[in-house]
């Protein structure tokens, strides 16, 4: 079932005709592993934001925002599911593998989850610089990705990341508009968390990036990079916030801002599964796994129940 | 656990489009996590669920001859252009 091509060269030329790849279609198996890989890093990413985020429930200010949260938790955890359902279609590893690969620390997922959120201007700084970058990741994808399922359920992510970024900015403002003591704080939280935020976009694409060739990515990393940092970086100035970064330049001509040189050891050390909280989310969300034992158990063993009951 | 494939419909305005699919041991569960996962912000107002074994696939060989049959279309380009050379005085 589904479609075949006779080589490599007769996929590509499909893939760069616009041609949008089916999960029964007989892909090369080098574009399934490469798939899957990014999708596999994208889901387990959303369930390691999803854990910060329901970890932030009780200390979250007002109830609004805690609120808020407790939705963003739900959200990015069902992000994780509804990926990992386009993941294990594929066909690589079931879904339970790729969780117990999470946990075991054998697979990766972005680099900022593997630092801590300490203070609530922590997490006004992720909602916000964070939330951005991996939207602005996500939006490139969607744009032009021949990965059907993938690219179908990334509209439904990216509907939904959309409020968490405006949620962001909302308690970014208040944050601006508040005491002298939350405003020191907040400025703390961008020192901590502008690199790392900046380094989730991954250092400059290169010329022969397959994810690139074969339309999974539609821009190249130091492209979204660039955009985001002219975005932030007025942005953040015109709340009389500084930029921890002393290699920044305006070019007053374009009204354009650029980042000095970028240390990208901080992000391989995140995926080598070194960074500074790398070995504590592991752990924390395997415990967790180990803790839900019984449910999945229960459910494996549920029997099955005649069709069509209504909720 | 089954593998269910979910489908969303709103207000009448468009046709059930496929959300996703979701693991359930059973319908009952499958219900409730369709709702949680794909309906959460009343995407939709109307549910199928199908269990994927249910699902009749068409070989795109079989259905993809269709692609070659202009004459069940009609673009309106001759009617067009008649209507043209009338307007500027033509026949």
């Amino acid at each position: 079932m589904g479609r075949t091509w006779t080589s490599m060269d007769d996929f590509e030329a499909f893939l760069d005709g616009g041609g949008i790849v089916e999960v029964d279609d007989d892909m090369p198996d080098a574009y399934r592993q490469a798939v899957f890989a990014f999708i596999e890093m994208h889901a387990n990413s959303e369930l390691m934001g999803g854990l910060t985020e329901r970890d932030w429930i009780p200390r979250t200010p007002g109830l609004r925002h805690k609120m808020a949260v407790l939705a963003k938790t739900q959200d990015e955890i069902g992000h994780a599911h509804l990926l990992y359902m386009v993941g294990a279609d594929m066909d690589i590893k079931t879904r339970r593998e790729i969780i117990e690969d999470l946990f075991a620390g054998r697979s990766k997922f972005h680099n900022v989850f593997h630092y801590q959120a300490k203070t609530w201007g922590d997490q006004v700084a992720i909602s916000f610089l964070v939330d951005a970058a991996a939207l602005a990741s996500q939006q490139a994808v969607f744009k032009n990705c021949s990965y059907g399922p993938y690219r179908r359920i990334l509209k439904r992510i990216i509907s939904e990341e959309g409020f968490h970024m405006r949620m962001g900015e909302e308690r970014m403002l208040r944050i601006a508009d508040g005491t002298e003591v939350q405003r020191t704080m907040f400025q703390q939280s961008l020192d901590d968390w502008w690199w790392p935020s900046l380094q989730l976009f991954g250092p400059d694409s290169k010329p022969g990036d397959v994810l690139l060739r074969w339309h999974i990515k539609s821009e190249r990393n130091e492209v979204l990079r660039a955009r985001w940092v002219q975005k932030f970086v007025p942005l953040l100035m015109s709340y009389g916030f500084s930029v921890p970064d002393p290699g920044l330049t305006h070019d007053p001509a374009t009204d354009s801002w650029t980042s000095g040189p970028i240390d990208w050891e901080p992000l391989k050390r995140t995926m080598a599964m070194r960074g500074p909280d790398s070995a504590r989310r592991i752990a924390d969300a395997a415990a967790n796994w180990a803790d839900t034992h019984w449910v999945r158990r229960v459910l494996d063993n549920a029997p099955a129940r005649a069709a069509g009951v209504a909720a | 656990m089954r593998r269910y494939e979910v489908f969303l419909k709103k207000d009448g305005r468009d046709e059930f489009r496929h959300a996703g699919s979701l693991d359930a041991p059973d319908d009952e569960l499958a219900l409730v996590l369709a709702r949680e996962s794909y309906a959460r912000r009343a995407e939709g107002d109307r549910l199928w669920l199908v269990d994927r074994e249910h699902v009749i696939l068409g070989d795109p060989e079989f259905i993809s001859p269709n692609a070659d049959k202009p004459h069940r279309h009609n673009d309106g380009k001759a009617i067009a252009e008649h209507r043209r050379n009338v307007r500027e005085g033509g026949s």
